[in-house]
């Protein structure tokens, strides 16, 4: 049986485009008068056909985690955040090269013949001081005028 | 005539740009991002160079596409001014909404995806000297009036998003339909070859440069201003060996001049 696991990824230091997008969400688009924060962390959902998904989380946070930068988080069959901002998480809808290298590099570099798919995205983590509604409703709206391009990007906000 | 060679942080093409700009006889000058838009409209004509506007933050040109300079240049642009983006200024086109059809974004420039013999043997930032087949006729584009069709040009590229995709139904068609695609990548006998190394980013029907529907608007990946001198070009092309003559790249910039001429 397969099970997922979620290595969620995000800067110790400060991320300059989550500050950009702060920045061109509140200058440019708009979103001043609600918007108080935007945070940003990587995602890898990484299925396994077998082993001990903790250990595999431990040793695939090695490889994809840069410990002096980057912090993160496992969750093992399950992808949940805190309370507090909307999770927008945004993937590519056509091939995703940098996803097809990452399961290539654990399958047959590092030997984890056990990797069945990996997928990337981007959780962008919206703060508003609205309340979740209309907090959910300006975050589609974010993520269509700047997080994404239809064309090759999908997004879902993660509930 | 005065063209504004577009500046965004980032952007790392303007100074051979001006150059060229230059060296066709228009006058020209940078115009940075956060000066005051209005002064755009005492512009004949703009160039949005190569590089990577804010550092390629979300995705390469969103965050460029949003400054207030992009919505003054969209009014000039519906003046009929002509506009060049080239490489990462064709991605804030496209961004933006200007091209291949203003107001929507219809498509976008995915990260290159390299197939042959329909396996995937690259991704990603590529650079290379390519051949490009001009598509569409003379005058009809702002950036290759001068330029006959089925020219070839050599022309270099260097990106690691110029895969041209759109989910818009029958965009392709109507793009080739109305003379929208100006440039493929083709082999060096002209011919277009869709998997890798013609087509060197997996584009969409191998095209590399697009105009918009009135035709004062191209965008397009490879960098005209990195061949506008015979020096430019690679040890293997023979025309290396006499500098005094012009590039291939400079016909772009040579048919900037010439649209202002004529639509003056």
């Amino acid at each position: 049986m397969s099970q997922k696991i979620n290595l969620r990824v995000w800067l110790k230091i400060p991320d300059a485009e989550a500050a950009t997008v702060k920045n061109t969400l509140v200058r440019r688009l708009g979103f001043g008068n609600v918007l108080t924060d935007v945070k940003k962390e990587r995602l890898f959902s990484i299925e396994v056909d077998s082993g001990d998904p903790e250990e595999l989380a431990k040793s695939f946070a090695k490889e994809l985690v840069n410990e002096n930068k980057e912090s993160h988080k496992v969750l093992i069959d399950q992808l949940s955040f805190e309370e507090g901002y909307v999770p927008v998480k945004v993937a590519l809808h056509i091939e995703d090269g940098e996803a097809i290298s990452t399961r290539e590099r654990l399958r047959n570099r590092l030997g984890f013949k056990n990797v069945v798919d990996v997928k990337k995205a981007t959780v962008w983590k919206l703060y508003f001081n609205t309340l979740r509604p209309e907090a959910e409703q300006k975050s589609r709206e974010i993520a269509e005028k700047l997080l994404i391009n239809p064309h090759k990007d999908s997004y879902e906000i993660v509930s | 005539m005065k063209i504004a060679v577009m500046q965004f942080p980032g952007t790392n093409c303007e100074f051979e740009t001006l150059v060229a700009v230059k060296a066709v006889g228009m006058d020209g000058e940078y115009f940075r991002w956060n000066r005051p838009a209005g002064e755009l409209s005492g512009f004949d004509g703009f160039v949005i160079p190569g590089g990577f506007s804010y550092q390629d933050r979300v995705r390469a040109g969103a965050i460029a596409s949003k400054e207030p300079v992009m919505s003054a240049l969209k009014e000039e642009a519906a003046k009929g001014k002509p506009i060049i983006g080239i490489c990462n200024g064709f991605q804030i086109l496209v961004e933006s909404g200007l091209l291949p059809v203003s107001g929507n974004v219809d498509m976008a420039l995915a990260q290159n995806v390299m197939v042959s013999k329909g396996k995937i043997v690259r991704r990603g930032y590529y650079c290379d000297w390519v051949n490009l087949r001009h598509e569409a006729p003379s005058r009809r584009c702002s950036g290759s009036f001068i330029i006959e069709r089925a020219a070839l040009l050599k022309i270099p590229i260097a990106h690691g998003e110029g895969n041209l995709v759109t989910t818009t139904p029958g965009l392709i068609k109507k793009l080739n339909e109305e003379g929208q695609v100006v440039f493929r990548y083709c082999d060096k006998h002209g011919r277009v070859i869709s998997e890798f190394p013609v087509n060197v980013n997996g584009s969409t029907e191998s095209i590399a440069g697009l105009s918009n529907p009135e035709g004062n608007i191209l965008g397009m990946m490879p960098h005209p201003e990195r061949a506008f001198f015979a020096w430019q070009l690679p040890s293997f092309d023979p025309r290396k060996q006499r500098p005094d003559e012009p590039g291939p790249g400079r016909r772009v910039f040579e048919s900037m001049k010439r649209y202002i001429e004529v639509n003056a």
